[in-house]
């Protein structure tokens, strides 16, 4: 038995444990729980790929969240298209407008990226909350939009329950976790962490370091949009103070600080930690200390960044390796003598 | 016309007092070069020390500037030394302190929260205001005294800082630090007690907008992330590290918002404005106004 083995007995038990959950947890507060929790992974995972890897700090990541969100409610609210198609169109909406704000902003420094993005999303919002209709469609500003639940099914992205939410969104995670595994091993993934760090020395071995990070952008404004529809159809009321938040893009932010930039656990890990704590603040102290799970975000968020700036994963990835080491010694490497060469 | 005259002059003493709020940013990005995302939390803080202030002494408004400033500048000073800066000094080969916005978002969460806590979420206004409503009339036009009052504030506290900069040795001394850490290091500055300083500075100025803005602004543990989306907008507008384009970029924030509302629905002028940012920042990211070393 080796680490690999090890690793891959893990990697299974911990599937089977999601994906047998909802057999355990009847409840539908904890269900709740647990399908906004994977939505937060999701959408760190996704930002991941250009706030992690690329280097840069996206704040206004809401923005397409809100974009998906809109199109596929606005597609199936009055065309009647499925809300599945309508994930796909929001996505690539969500890509161009991506893009198109990424090509002057990538360029900036960190700060300067950070406030256009948020400039951005504060911007949509402000455009949302005070247009009713775009042509024959309609926004409904300020009030947004609500879904009625008339059809169930899973063609209708409906559901009576929220266990087959619940199992959506871990498919998604899960997908998009093994995407970024394969993004950091592939080409792109070593581009965008080489220009991320050294941008001047990265472009001088002839990386393209803005093309890279152009491509990491519309895959992660893609993927974000994708589960702006989950959220739409989840909590079937989408109004824009709600889904195109600063809360929003910012808590996606510290997730992603906490549980370790760049890391491909380091999202669901920082998830794992945040959200759990702020539902049991907000449940249980919400009217007597309001406000008291965004006092431990930040505390948190400040310990973290002072003695692990590489987030939590790293200390618990240490742990992982050293449970390894006991479990399967590997063998000290053989000093091999002269005379074993020469002969 | 009149009405546009009238709403260009409220525009314009509004909009000074947004580049005051603004003015600790910019002071505070001049010498860190970090984008202190606290900034509307610190403005914030200064709004609740005024009211406490006012509330527990019953003094005049106004006479509140000489317990806030001092407050505010230990309160600045003692959070750039105990929680910044272990990060300056652990980050000191990284060209782009991150890590630093990152920590300031941090503080913003604790503060807002904290005083949430401790106060409640209602809005709070200042007992027995001297200055309620109080206006100056030209002609047909009223103008708002405790506004023209903070404008004038404004102009002294640019003109103080201006002076400070230039004329004092510590001025100096910060003016070097923002210029070339390491040149200002070898000259025998210490420079994590300038970044102290200019952050007492930063925080005492949203101290003195708090005093100007409490006659006619209600206070809630919120208050200061309106302020602070608006003051990242002002001091890029102005050009960051720029006192005067601090100003310039309030009044032009100032301007939009109340002369904006006679041609447009009043939340359009909100879009306008964001959209204005992001045009300086993709054409000019230095701002309208700003050169490098700017005091």
């Amino acid at each position: 038995m080796n680490h690999q083995h090890i690793n891959k007995i893990m990697l299974a038990g911990v599937l089977v444990i999601a994906f047998a959950l909802p057999l355990v947890v009847r409840s539908a507060t904890y269900l709740h729980i647990l399908v906004l929790l994977f939505f937060y992974a999701y959408l760190t995972t996704s930002w991941n790929i250009v706030g992690g890897f690329a280097g840069v700090l996206p704040l206004g990541h809401a923005a397409f969240v809100g974009i998906g969100a809109y199109t596929s409610t606005i597609l199936s609210l009055q065309y009647g298209i499925s809300p599945w198609l309508g994930m796909l169109v929001g996505g690539v909406l969500a890509t161009i407008v991506g893009v198109i704000i990424s090509l002057p902003t990538l360029k900036m420094r960190g700060a300067y990226f950070a406030l256009a993005t948020i400039a951005f999303a504060e911007g949509i919002r402000v455009m949302v909350e005070n247009i009713d209709y775009i042509g024959p469609l309609k926004l409904n500003g300020p009030r947004g939009l609500q879904i009625p639940p008339l059809q169930t099914g899973l063609e209708h992205f409906m559901f009576a329950s929220k266990e087959p939410y619940y199992y959506i969104i871990l498919i998604m995670l899960l997908a998009v976790m093994l995407m970024t595994y394969l993004i950091s091993r592939a080409k792109l993934g070593y581009y965008l962490m080489a220009g991320g760090e050294e941008p001047e020395a990265a472009m001088a071995l002839g990386v393209n370091v803005a093309r890279a990070k152009l491509i990491a952008m519309a895959i992660s404004s893609f993927l974000t949009a994708l589960a702006g529809t989950f959220y739409a159809q989840f909590s079937l009321y989408i109004h824009p103070k709600s889904i195109i938040s600063l809360d929003m893009s910012f808590e996606i932010a510290f997730i992603a600080l906490i549980g370790g930039r760049g890391s491909i656990f380091g999202p669901i890990l920082g998830a794992l930690l945040l959200r759990p704590v702020g539902d049991f603040c907000r449940i249980y102290f919400g009217d007597t200390l309001p406000g008291l799970h965004l006092v431990i975000f930040g505390l948190v968020l400040i310990f973290v960044m002072l003695y692990q700036p590489r987030g939590i994963q790293e200390p618990i990835s240490r742990a992982y390796q050293a449970l390894l080491n006991r479990l399967a010694p590997t063998p000290s490497p053989r000093t091999v003598k002269l005379g074993e060469i020469r002969s | 016309m009149l009405y546009i005259i009238e709403d260009m002059i409220n525009g314009i003493l509004m909009g000074s007092i947004y580049g005051l709020t603004a003015m600790g940013l910019t002071i505070i990005f001049g010498v860190l070069k970090v984008i202190n995302f606290a900034h509307g939390s610190l403005l914030m803080v200064g709004l609740y020390a005024t009211y406490w202030a006012i509330t527990l002494t019953g003094i005049h408004p106004y006479l509140a500037l000489f317990m806030v400033i001092p407050a505010m500048f230990v309160f600045g000073y003692y959070l750039q030394d105990i929680v910044i800066k272990p990060i300056f000094i652990a980050e000191k080969n990284v060209r782009e302190p991150i890590t630093v916005i990152i920590v300031t978002t941090g503080i913003w969460y604790i503060l807002d929260n904290l005083t949430l806590l401790l106060f409640g979420p209602q809005y709070r206004s200042i007992p027995d205001n001297p200055l309620q409503g109080q206006m100056f009339e030209i002609g047909t036009m009223f103008v708002s005294a405790p506004k023209f009052y903070g404008f004038l504030t404004a102009i002294v506290t640019a003109c103080a800082i201006h002076w400070f900069m230039q004329k004092t040795i510590m001025g100096r001394a910060i003016r070097a630090t923002s210029m070339d850490r390491e040149a200002a290091s070898l000259m025998g500055i210490n420079q994590y007690r300038i970044y102290n300083v200019a952050f007492g500075i930063g925080a005492a100025t949203a101290g003195i907008a708090a005093v100007t803005l409490i006659p006619f602004n209600n206070i809630f543990p919120t208050v200061g992330v309106l302020f602070d989306i608006k003051g990242f907008i002002i001091v890029v507008l102005g050009g960051l590290g720029s006192i005067s384009g601090a100003l310039i970029g309030g009044i032009i924030v100032g301007l939009i918002e109340s002369v904006g509302p006679q041609f447009m629905t009043a939340t359009w002028t909100e879009a306008i404005v964001y959209g204005l940012f992001l045009l300086v920042l993709f054409v000019k990211p230095s701002g309208l106004f700003g050169q490098k070393h700017d005091w």
